[in-house]
């Protein structure tokens, strides 16, 4: 089920809202695991077993890591879990990239497994990981009720789509937390700014993004349309699915950590990836990076640390070579960027923002692209090297029909509209008068968010795969 | 407290509208079908434990949620009202309104379209026609896109270049131009046809190249209630006036339908109340109909090869041929026509609308 859904915003919210408000306390979790579960089997009711299974691993090996906290057996326990974890995802997620593979280089032919991705896998088995290695490092205790951790992970306001919530974040919350009439109303809100970034502005730039990818007379700047909608669709589509994950996470009394903090203002990739997907970024430095050594071992070490780390973070996202590419391809501008560029952008203010977001436009391509051929071959179009005629009529009728989305979507990328919005509800003047448009201009919202789902099937996911 | 006031109305506000709209949509009887799309709606799916593991329940629900959500028209146009004035978008799920109509975008030349339309008519001449005593006339009518497209700046085909194309690959037809008759006027500003009081020089110019003579006055009658065409669910419109024309010689025509195999009458008033009254016409997506006239100008015969633009038309070429046969190849296989139609000493009419030709994966 997807949030920008009518079936999850007019059947399935109210109904859990219900059922939860009125549970006692003791049984609130136990509503939201079993919303959650309807919530996942909803698209997929076959692959619960691998999420079941995720979970009765990780609870079980969760007590007994601890059990056998002062002997080696802990170790052994953690290791058996991380197995399991990492053994369900590659069988899932990985199978026929290495069968793919292993045929092609031996030359045999071992027929594939074809298995469907399950949806979240890398989300809930990240937050199991995460889970188990924290009790094993002490850092958390054990959670001794099976439902209260099957309910962290399979918490349907974050479970297909992050942000990746470490167990460590919301453990006191998981038992002890409080709902209110303020927390409640944060929550509607966030939940419906994010709904907006993906249905109105994330859906429809995604529309422009597949005209201009395959126009029916293609030109540079098509290509250029396409590159920049996608970044902006990327971008908008999973903020605006953080959002919502964080505004349900309120509303039902938790507090999630924010994943996106403007990434597109960044003046180097090495702050881009301090703003965007944070939960993820962070996940590789406290359980990948910092265990190989971090930057606190020799040069070399190190950037065999970042390779290999941008290598993963980049199979996490997909299992082809364009993914692992598009890690490659962050972990030699990092490299780059802190043994010599860094330094040097900061003399660069406007030139250092350029660099950024070229690199994060070209990036993105190989990200979604369906194989690394098909990335070169945009990217060389974009450069004036695939004899494309330089405009159309037809991309001068979309860049028209899509400017003033492409501007707005520009300025959301930024600060500018929270600022502004800030300034208004804080000013002595206006505030009155925001303080009572806000709820109208919500529910307005979520009308035009409902029309906007009636009309169109066009309501893709991008996030699904991983 | 003015915070606390906030909150409360976003909460209240937010959960009546959820509420709200979930209730209704619970509560209130599913319709059948859309009338503005013209396409039946999406029902309950059926429950088994099939359906369920499989998962097509669940996507059919989707459907359902998305087809019988209360006010589901309403919201559309909501919709399109965002795309045109809020975004300042062109079109709406390709669709655009420009000097009072609405049209839908048809862009590029789809050569494959031709080819195969090409192949079709192409198979139809070599198969009935090649060596009969027929004449072969071909006809394209614009569609509206033709006046509205390239002048409001939308992306359009090249007529010229698209009748050039059927021209040289039709070389056993002539082809007769009737661009220079029609304007934007002459069609409905809610739908896509053309108007049958406003073609009455097309059918004249159609007859004299093909040597018969129309020339009968007709009384124009007009539907009393308001005609919402196809374009309709862009934006609420102004509803079109439908006219049909009228006239004594029709009362001693027969025209048979080969499907019901039942003698219907050319103007189907019953038609006019469904859900498309342009299906008034002929009675709208027949296959295979024959329109005798006892008082015709002429003795000759007329098949013509047509889509729905045709059924307006039809009608007025019936003063000047003592048989027009209606052939809809979209309905019906062209490798069966040899059992209705005996071909030889006729005119045959290629009639077709652009729209149609860049789109002939209908064509059988």
């Amino acid at each position: 089920m997807l949030f920008s859904s009518i079936s999850f915003l007019y059947y399935f919210i109210p109904a859990v809202v219900v059922f939860y408000f009125i549970s006692p306390k003791g049984l609130k979790n136990t509503v939201l695991l079993v919303s959650s579960l309807f919530f996942y089997g909803w698209g997929e009711p076959k692959y619960l077993i691998f999420m079941l299974t995720a979970i009765i691993q990780g609870y079980f090996f969760g007590i007994l890591i601890e059990k056998y906290h002062d002997g080696s057996w802990s170790k052994f326990f953690l290791t058996v879990s991380i197995l399991i974890s990492l053994g369900l995802l590659g069988y899932c997620k990985y199978a026929d990239f290495f069968l793919t593979n292993f045929n092609a280089i031996t030359g045999s032919s071992i027929p594939l497994l074809h298995i469907a991705l399950p949806i979240g896998i890398s989300f809930y088995t990240f937050q199991i990981l995460s889970y188990t290695i924290d009790v094993y490092r002490r850092e958390v205790t054990a959670q001794k009720n099976l439902i209260n951790l099957a309910a962290y992970i399979t918490m349907f306001p974050q479970l297909i789509a992050g942000p990746i919530v470490r167990y460590s974040d919301i453990a006191i919350q998981l038992e002890h937390r409080t709902h209110s009439l303020s927390n409640a109303a944060m929550g509607i809100r966030r939940f419906l700014i994010g709904l907006s970034k993906k249905v109105l502005i994330a859906n429809v730039i995604g529309e422009l993004a597949a005209i201009s990818k395959s126009p029916n007379e293609s030109s540079v700047l098509f290509v250029w349309m396409y590159a920049i909608a996608n970044v902006l669709q990327i971008y908008f589509d999973f903020s605006g699915y953080s959002d919502m994950a964080i505004g349900l996470g309120k509303l039902f009394g938790f507090q999630f950590l924010e994943n996106f903090n403007y990434p597109y203002i960044s003046n180097s990739i090495t702050e881009f990836w301090r703003r965007w997907h944070i939960s993820l970024g962070s996940w590789f430095r406290d359980y990948l990076y910092i265990p190989l050594g971090g930057s606190r071992v020799s040069k070399w070490k190190w950037i065999r640390n970042l390779f290999l780390v941008w290598m993963v973070t980049g199979l996490w996202h997909g299992a082809a070579w364009n993914f692992v590419l598009w890690g490659l391809l962050f972990a030699i501008l990092l490299i780059i960027e802190k043994l010599w560029l860094l330094k040097h952008l900061e003399k660069l203010k406007l030139l250092r923002h350029f660099y950024v977001l070229l690199f994060i436009i070209v990036s993105f391509i190989l990200f979604e692209a369906s194989s690394i051929e098909d990335a070169f071959s945009v990217i060389r179009a974009m450069f004036g090297a695939s004899n494309l005629p330089l405009i159309t009529v037809e991309s001068i009728y979309y860049l028209k029909s899509y400017a003033l989305l492409l501007i707005i979507s520009i300025i959301g990328a930024t600060p500018l509209p929270s600022k502004l919005f800030h300034l208004a509800e804080t000013y002595p003047t206006s505030e009155h008068i925001v303080n009572t448009l806000e709820p109208i201009c919500l529910v307005l919202l979520l009308a035009v968010n409902t029309a906007f789902l009636i009309d169109g099937s066009f309501n893709p996911f991008l996030y699904f795969r991983f | 407290m003015q915070t606390k006031l906030k909150n409360i109305l976003t909460v209240c506000i937010t959960a009546a509208f959820l509420f709200g709209f979930s209730l209704w949509g619970i509560l209130k009887p599913d319709l059948a079908v859309s009338t503005m799309e013209r396409r039946p709606l999406t029902q309950f799916p059926n429950a088994t434990i099939h359906t369920i593991l499989n998962g097509s329940f669940m996507s059919d629900f989707e459907n359902y949620t998305l087809d019988q959500f209360p006010l589901r028209d309403q919201f559309r146009m909501v919709k399109a009202a965002t795309s045109f004035f809020v975004f300042q978008q062109k079109d709406s799920n390709d669709m655009y309104i420009k000097q009072g109509y609405a049209s839908k975008l048809d862009y590029p030349i789809h050569e494959d379209s031709i080819s195969y339309a090409c192949s079709r008519f192409r198979f139809l001449y070599d198969t009935y026609m090649a060596d009969k005593n027929v004449n072969v006339y071909l006809s394209i009518i614009p569609d509206k896109n033709y006046f509205l497209a390239q002048p409001n700046g939308y992306p359009s085909i090249d007529y010229e270049v698209f009748i050039k194309k059927f021209q040289e690959q039709m070389d056993y037809a002539n082809y007769i131009d009737i661009l220079p008759l029609l304007e934007l006027s002459d069609y409905y500003r809610t739908d896509s046809h053309w108007r049958q009081e406003n073609i009455l020089d097309v059918a004249h110019l159609l007859a004299s190249e093909m040597g018969v003579t129309v020339s009968a006055n007709y009384t124009p009658i007009k539907l009393e209630q308001p005609f919402y065409g196809v374009y309709q669910s862009v934006l609420p419109l102004r509803a079109d006036d439908l006219y049909y024309l009228e006239q004594d010689l029709f009362k001693n025509c027969r025209m048979y339908d080969y499907e019901s195999e039942t003698f219907i009458p050319i103007y189907d008033l019953n038609k006019a109340k469904s859900a498309d009254p342009y299906e008034l016409f002929l009675s709208g997506s027949k296959s295979l109909l024959s329109i005798e006239n006892p008082m015709a100008t002429s003795d000759k015969e007329l098949i013509v090869f047509r889509d729905s633009f045709g059924s307006s038309l039809i009608p007025l070429l019936v003063e000047g041929y003592s048989k027009i046969t209606a052939v809809d190849i979209r309905y019906l296989s062209p490798h069966v026509l040899g059992n209705f139609i005996e071909f030889n000493n006729q005119d045959i009419l290629f009639l077709y609308n652009t729209s149609v030709l860049n789109n002939s994966i209908t064509l059988k």
